[in-house]
């Protein structure tokens, strides 16, 4: 019952924060309703398609037919269906093996050096960026002119040290190495993240290391690549996942304008590269799907791997 | 002791600088090749003698030839892709930029019921590798009927969990005094949205434009398994399409590679100081 005044103030006052309140919750899901929406139709349904179709003989002509573990089993086992699958998954395996400790290293290498460059930073941050901010095909279109055996710039190059010319995308066993470059030389990014992590190690640390008398090679060890633990473990893990998914470059290399796919003896035929074959030359839209999802589970896998082993912090 | 010190300092800058210098010109040389050769005319890109300017390979003048950017642009309609691209672009970024800080902006700073769950659900999505959702994302297109058309390049790329993660993360940095005055003031979210919080994000909206940017712009696959009509293709599958057929021409090849390229270096250049200071403010702290 309202007795006085102040009681009614009180009961108003609430009432306009129920009110409040209420109006607050519909504009916070307005505002969130595209995504929502766009989350459902494009990211939700997208997934349960996926995994429905891997289970499903769907070629794209006829309608679907449920065919349980047909397609993961054939895949698996099954060389006349699916003869590049084990193929494809150790490329893509060499692949990240080699590009990531390739590519880290150089970034770290290069964030190092800029960092103790006391002017001029800002100059070699976009320099090194250069490369990143390439589409895809004009990275593989410079990069197999540059490989070219008989006119490419690297075996001219190799040819004034008097070293042999090499077959870079053309020797099975060239392949990979030569991919792995290319990556490399798009370090630009890890780099720059590379030196937002040094830039956070507080210097007293090594002052105080100095005054230990301390060398530069210890600082290093002891200071610098603990300290960058974080910034290492998020590259490493972010560098793998999109290094297991590797496809613009190596698709517009081996891959476009139809005839043998895959480069010499298959050698650049990446797990996604032989995924988007299945799908769009072959229409086997359930293998593919399966594909996908076998893809999937891998990723996890060496996701939580690297969380459990690889030392993510400097205690 | 502090003099021999700072001179051994300055010796030290110096070296550092002409190791980063030639560095530098290892890993920019490739493009300064692809220039190069873009104005080069046929018969002088094989010369025996490799040089960075265009020289004529009978009687050794420099030149400079966009021959090849006329043939690329007009016989192979690299121009039409470029518009194409541009198109998609020029929509494709603002419509991003407005649905995700708008949901950033209400993750970060309003409740509703269900805000951390929805979030999380959102997040989780970021997880899944994008291959896994490219052929459903297509049979979903298809039955909305966006099949091979430019708007199938939009809309089902509308929009970005991991941008609003990012943007999050910023506006939840803003300090919620100048909210909290508005709205006792009586403005509404919606207001407060565009004229406090927006202003006050420049540098990361620098960072998630310049990403989006460049990720359309340079964008094959999605493209290549949307589009079927070559009156459609995007830059980057125009000059896909130019490699399969043009195998030894490398000379048109590279000037198409360098029209695609361009804008990018541009508009790069201009957001250059918001985006290194975007990187690095939103880097691993927040």
């Amino acid at each position: 019952m309202i007795h006085n005044a102040n009681q009614h103030s009180r009961l108003v006052q609430k009432h306009k924060t129920m009110n409040f309140r209420k109006r607050d919750s519909i504009f916070g899901l307005l505002f969130v309703l595209p995504v929502i929406i766009y989350f459902i139709i494009f990211l939700l349904y997208p997934m349960g398609t996926a995994f429905y179709y891997s289970f499903t003989d769907w070629n794209m002509r006829s309608e679907p037919n449920w065919v349980g573990l047909q397609n993961y089993h054939q895949l698996f086992f099954d060389r006349l269906h699916y003869p590049y699958f084990w193929q494809s998954l150790k490329v893509t395996c060499q692949y990240v093996l080699i590009s990531i400790p390739l590519s880290l290293t150089m970034a770290l290498v290069l964030a190092l050096m800029v960092d103790a460059l006391r002017r001029g930073q800002d100059f070699f941050k976009m320099a090194f960026y250069l490369p990143v901010i390439t589409a895809d095909v004009a990275v593989a279109t410079i990069w197999r002119w540059l490989y070219d055996p008989i006119y490419g710039l690297l075996n001219m190059f190799l040819g004034i040290f008097g070293l042999p010319a090499q077959n870079w995308l053309w020797n099975a066993d060239m392949v990979i190495p030569s991919l792995a470059i290319i990556s490399a030389w798009q370090c630009g990014g890890s780099m720059i993240i590379f030196l937002a992590g040094l830039k956070s190690i507080p210097s007293e640390l090594y002052e105080v290391s100095s005054i230990d008398g301390a060398s530069s090679w210890q600082r290093f060890r002891f200071i610098t690549l603990p300290m960058l633990r974080p910034t290492t473990f998020y590259l490493l893990v972010t560098g793998t996942i999109g290094a297991f998914q590797v496809f613009g470059l190596v698709y517009t290399l081996f891959g476009a304008g139809g005839g043998t796919i895959g480069g010499p003896d298959q050698a650049g035929l990446t797990y996604v590269l032989y995924l988007y074959q299945q799908a769009m030359r072959y229409y086997q839209v359930g293998g593919a799907n399966a594909m996908s999802m076998i893809l999937l589970v891998i990723i996890f896998i060496v996701t939580y791997l690297q969380f459990r082993f690889v030392p993510q912090n400097y205690v | 002791m502090s003099r021999n010190n700072s001179k051994r300092n300055k010796v030290r800058q110096v070296l550092l600088l002409l190791i980063l210098i030639i560095l530098v010109i290892i890993f920019v040389f490739p493009f300064l090749w692809m220039i190069s050769t873009s104005l080069k005319r046929g018969p002088d890109v094989y010369s025996t003698v490799p040089s960075l300017i265009p020289r004529d390979h009978k009687t050794g003048d420099i030149y400079v030839t966009l021959e090849n950017y006329e043939y690329v642009l007009t016989r192979k309609n690299l121009a039409r892709a470029f518009l194409n691209s541009v198109i998609v672009v020029v929509i494709v970024v603002p419509l991003k930029l407005l649905f995700d800080s708008l949901a950033a902006y209400s993750f970060a700073r309003i409740n509703f019921p269900g805000k951390q769950t929805i979030f999380m659900i959102l997040l989780s999505s970021m997880m899944v590798p994008g291959i896994a959702l490219l052929i459903p994302r297509v049979i979903v297109t298809q039955k909305l009927g966006m099949m091979d058309s430019l708007s199938g390049l939009i809309f089902p790329m509308a929009i970005s969990i991991m941008d609003i993660f990012l943007l999050r993360q910023f506006f939840l940095s803003l300090p919620p005094e100048l909210e909290e005055a508005a709205m006792m003031d009586g403005a509404g979210r919606f207001r407060i949205f565009l004229q406090i919080i927006l202003p006050l994000s420049k540098p990361v909206l620098a960072v998630v434009t310049i990403t989006s940017f460049i990720w359309h712009w340079n964008d094959l696959t999605w493209p290549l398994v949307v589009l079927t009509n070559p009156k459609l293709y995007t830059l980057p599958l125009s000059l896909a399409f130019l490699q399969g057929g043009l195998t030894g021409r490398s000379y048109y090849i590279m000037a198409g590679a360098t029209i695609s390229v361009l804008p990018i270096i541009i508009v790069f250049l201009i957001f250059q100081k918001r985006i290194i200071q975007g990187f690095t403010f939103t880097g691993l702290k927040g």
